[in-house]
């Protein structure tokens, strides 16, 4: 446990010193290896890892669910998505904020990434809320947390990757992020609703409604379409969750140019970008898998068993320990990485526990309900300083809002997430409902 | 999509999606997004002509689950070296501003080539499996294709990955 | 010695539960905790990488199925893949461990490991949700999903289309109808939850394929235990492991048909089907003989392990 411990530690002093984290793990967890095992089998090991990730058929979906959500960002349909939103909430205090938190968590519906939901919400939104003198502390903080629910809502990059760690099946997870998903929204918008009647001045009394254009119906159209295609699909059984990505990325293809809103260089840019983050998440997933294969033959995750038997705590309190650690973790930690070093350590804890719940009896629920709660507290992590992902893609978009403003925006989503978080936790039927 | 605080979306092109890395000019690198990107093509249309061809023709198609590991290994591997040149890969630079201007990039650059060795290790060992899989002739199972020179592909990508970061200029 | 033993099957699957793990817990006890084994909670690579991890010492134990490599380094150890070898998965891990473990030489096949063990599970079925195969005929546009090499071949041969993916995409694809069938023993019917989307299981004399698995450790780290000890565990290896292994699988087996009970027609192969079977899978095993070259008659191995076993081809 000792040398597991110093191992994230020599990690973590990397990673502050600029190293990109996929490195960092790699090294770290190879020469952790070569200590303990010797060179030439760290070589072997590191060797396999890099070649079998790329070929990991599973994986297939990340970048195909890229490239859906790129192609639809790059084809003006989120614009519809929030013109949409905006009739609905348009009339209210804080309103173009809640706008963006709805559309936020339609885009989601159809985009696997929660920083391509944050990154293409912020082009849409933001323009509009500063015109009409929104504070920029309340529309970063919007986008941020909306951006976040893109991990939660099917598709979702997270939710596959959880699966392929604890050999659960993708399509119940998916399944299992929508309640959540929904709650997360209406959690956002009493949010917005507090914000603004605790502090008026952070958004003007109204807004003017402007009427949908045939575009903005339009838009909302296909991204129902899709989303309906793409569940239609996995769960009528036309194809398999891993094969949607695929069909999912053609039906965006058709989408974006039967709506007119895709231009050939928009079109480029959504095949650069989805090839250029898919190496950057494959690179992350083969750096936690050399520096998990090294915890993992350390005995971490058999250690941390026996000490969680050793203190004789119940299971309820287990998991609210590890929940606890998440949320220190993710203070500090990538998303992606976060995951893929945890689940292998923590889910074996959490398999063996008894919760004495009846929806809780089957495995199967208990690892559904775990990846939901997972999600969750990866959802806060994004936003949560000092490094939260979704606030530097805002703050590379608006390089004038400094950081701190966006995570003081931040912070009533921040309540609004851990008070979700608490309900997911005790009430698992949200979770379980619909998936068991 | 890179942890930097700073990078500007202003030089960006005008229907670039924001908060993304903008991305390179040089020839090599156009060369490698056309290749990435036709592999995505090729993964969408692999798995649509056989979801489409088993409910339309009854008649799936055989390979499609090997095709797409091995357009996606190739996609990957294609993509590294844009990823690293674009410096997209995830890093955190917040310690950093405490430090000096000419610290924080003699940081950068030690980043750099910390990462480079390990590619280059990377390298070093796939371009080895390549060659115990020529010599014991490995197959993919229902083409039977030579796995080979996806080893060596992934070899390649890596080795040039690292060159790349160690010639990167820090803007 | 503590020796790593690194597990990619489920942890809670038979083998490992009945067979490795009661394995690891005698060694300790027959070298009096000298030589430990610990096995990992989580494998140290892709179930495919598993020879090369104890060969490379990545691990120093692992198992795994030979037809995961896709060349030709284990080609004598397609003796056990054939149709028509056993239905009793001790005999068959028995005349495995004997047959290809003596005069074909697995040692050289495994080269960097030492062998504790040779062994395959019970008999192959080809199950389907489509019709009962009653005549040769019957195969045309089956869609089934075979584990590769010689399955593949052989009812492609017969007129079906082999399809490849991996076990767990098994349940996805059979129960959105984009295969109709899969070669599978009984207990993978239970163990991917197949049950509800097969209807006819069709059983020959022997199987209708096998799989043959290897069960190493690292060969220098094998030299570092004591010749006392290295005895002792090879005592509980070998042919006593095709045993213990032989069972698990025939108890998960039996295990599997009660579950499934009546919920699917089991039913033996017509005798025209079983002489088109023949013939092909004859052919197959001629060519497969002709590759294994000098010093290696694989026809006669062939039929030493059906002596043992007892099976009979007229
Ligand atoms: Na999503
Ligand atoms: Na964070």
């Amino acid at each position: 446990m000792t040398i597991s411990l110093i191992a994230f530690a020599i990690l973590l002093a990397m990673v502050f010193l600029r190293v990109p984290i996929a490195f960092a793990m790699a090294i770290v967890g190879g020469i952790g290896f070569g200590i303990l095992r010797g060179w030439e089998p760290a070589g072997a090991m590191v060797g396999n890892a890099v070649y079998e990730t790329g070929l990991n058929y599973s994986l297939s979906v990340v970048p195909l669910f890229i490239f859906m959500g790129n192609v639809l960002a790059g084809s003006g349909i989120a614009q519809g998505l929030f013109a949409a939103a905006d009739r609905i909430f348009g009339r209210m205090r804080g309103g173009l904020a809640m706008a963006t938190v709805l559309s936020c968590g339609g885009f989601s519906a159809v985009c696997g990434s929660s920083l391509a939901t944050a990154a293409t919400m912020s082009k849409v939104a933001m323009p509009s809320m500063r015109r009409f003198g929104y504070s920029d502390s309340l529309a970063t903080g919007a986008i941020a947390a909306g951006g976040t629910l893109g991990i939660l809502i099917p598709p979702s990059v997270v939710l596959i990757l959880f699966g392929l760690l604890t050999e659960a099946d993708i399509g119940k997870l998916f399944l299992a992020g929508i309640i959540p998903g929904v709650v997360g929204i209406l959690g956002y918008l009493l949010a917005v609703m507090v914000a603004v009647r605790l502090k008026p001045d952070l958004a003007p009394k109204v807004g003017e409604v402007h009427p949908m254009t045939r575009r903005d119906v339009i838009s909302v159209l296909a991204v129902t379409a899709l989303f309906v295609f793409i569940m239609v699909g996995i769960y009528g059984g036309l194809f398999t969750p891993i094969e949607a990505a695929g069909m999912g990325a053609a039906a965006a293809l058709v989408i974006a140019f039967a709506t007119g809103g895709m231009t050939r260089s928009a079109l480029w840019t959504a095949f650069l970008d989805s090839a250029t983050a898919s190496a950057m998440i494959f690179a992350i997933i083969i750096g936690a898998e050399i520096f998990s294969n090294f915890v993992t033959f350390a005995g971490l995750p058999d250690s941390l068993s026996e000490m969680v038997d050793g203190l004789g705590l119940s299971p309820w309190m287990v998991m609210l320990l590890i929940v606890a650690i998440y949320l220190v973790l993710g203070c500090f930690l990538e998303s992606l990485s976060m995951i893929l070093l945890t689940v292998p350590v923590f889910y074996p804890v959490i398999s063996n526990l008894d919760f004495g719940m009846a929806v809780l009896n089957d495995p199967e629920a208990v690892v559904t309900w775990f990846a939901i709660i997972v999600v969750v507290v990866t959802e806060i992590s994004l936003i949560t300083p000092p490094i939260g992902m979704n606030v530097f893609v805002l703050r590379s978009v608006l390089p004038d809002v400094p950081l701190r403003t966006i995570f003081r925006g931040v912070y009533v989503f921040w309540v609004s997430d851990i008070l979700r978080l608490a309900l997911i936790i005790f009430v698992p039927g949200l979770s379980l409902w619909l998936a068991h | 999509m890179s942890g930097q605080a700073q990078g500007g979306a202003e030089d960006a092109p005008h229907d670039m999606i924001p908060g993304r890395t903008p991305h390179r000019h040089t020839a090599w690198y156009r060369a490698l997004a056309v290749v990435a990107a036709v592999l995505i093509a090729l993964m969408i249309a692999v798995t649509c002509i056989d979801v489409v061809g088993r409910y339309l023709f009854n008649h799936p198609f055989g390979g499609a689950y090997e095709l797409t590991q091995i357009l996606l290994a190739a996609l990957v591997f294609v993509a590294l070296p844009l990823t690293s040149a674009d410096g997209g890969h995830v890093e955190v630079d917040l310690a950093l501003h405490l430090f000096p201007r000419p610290v924080q990039r003699g940081l950068g650059r030690l980043a750099g080539l910390v990462s480079a060795l390990a590619l280059g290790f990377f390298c070093w060992r796939l371009a080895g499996l390549g060659l115990t899989q020529l010599h014991e002739g490995t197959r993919s199972s229902s083409l039977a294709l030579p796995m080979a020179p996806l080893a060596f592909i992934a070899a390649a990508s890596c080795g040039f990955s690292a060159l790349v970061l160690i010639l990167r200029r820090e803007d | 010695e503590e020796l790593i033993m690194s597990s990619w099957l489920p942890p809670k699957h038979p083998v490992v539960v009945n067979a490795f793990k009661p394995w690891a817990a005698e060694v300790e006890k027959v070298t009096d905790g000298r030589v430990t084994v610990r096995i990992m909670g989580k494998p140290l690579g892709s179930p495919p990488a598993h020879f090369d991890m104890a060969r490379d010492g990545v691990a120093d134990i692992t198992y795994g199925l030979h037809s995961f490599t896709e060349d030709n380094r284990f080609n004598r150890a397609r003796l056990g893949q054939f149709s028509f070898l056993g239905d009793d998965a001790i005999a068959n891990s028995k005349a495995y461990w004997k047959i290809y473990g003596g005069e074909l030489n697995a040692a050289e096949e495994h080269k960097g490991t030492h062998l504790l063990g040779l062994f395959m599970h019970g008999p192959g079925l080809l199950h389907n949700n489509k019709r009962k195969i009653e005549t040769p005929a019957d195969f045309a546009g089956l869609k089934l999903r075979v584990p590769g090499g010689y399955v593949g071949d052989l009812v492609s041969a017969l007129g079906a289309t082999p399809l490849f993916m991996s076990s767990t995409e098994v349940y996805e694809k059979l129960s959105r109808g984009v295969i109709d069938g899969v070669a599978f023993t009984y207990e993978s019917m239970t163990a991917f939850n197949l049950t509800d989307y097969i209807k006819y299981s069709m059983t020959v004399p022997g199987g209708i394929y096998n799989t043959t698995w290897f069960f190493v450790v690292n060969e220098a780290k094998w030299e570092k235990i004591s010749p006392e000890d290295r005895a002792a565990i090879d005592a509980i290896s070998g042919e006593a492991f095709a045993e213990r292994v032989g069972k698990a699988w025939n108890d998960a087996d039996a295990k599997a048909r009660e579950v499934i009970g009546d919920k699917v027609d089991f039913y033996e192969a017509s005798p025209e089907v079983l002489a088109a079977m023949k013939t092909e899978a004859d052919k197959l095993e001629n060519s497969w003989a002709a590759t294994l070259g000098d010093g290696y008659d694989g026809k006669a191995a062939l039929a030493e392990f059906r002596k043992m076993t007892g099976v009979t081809l007229e």
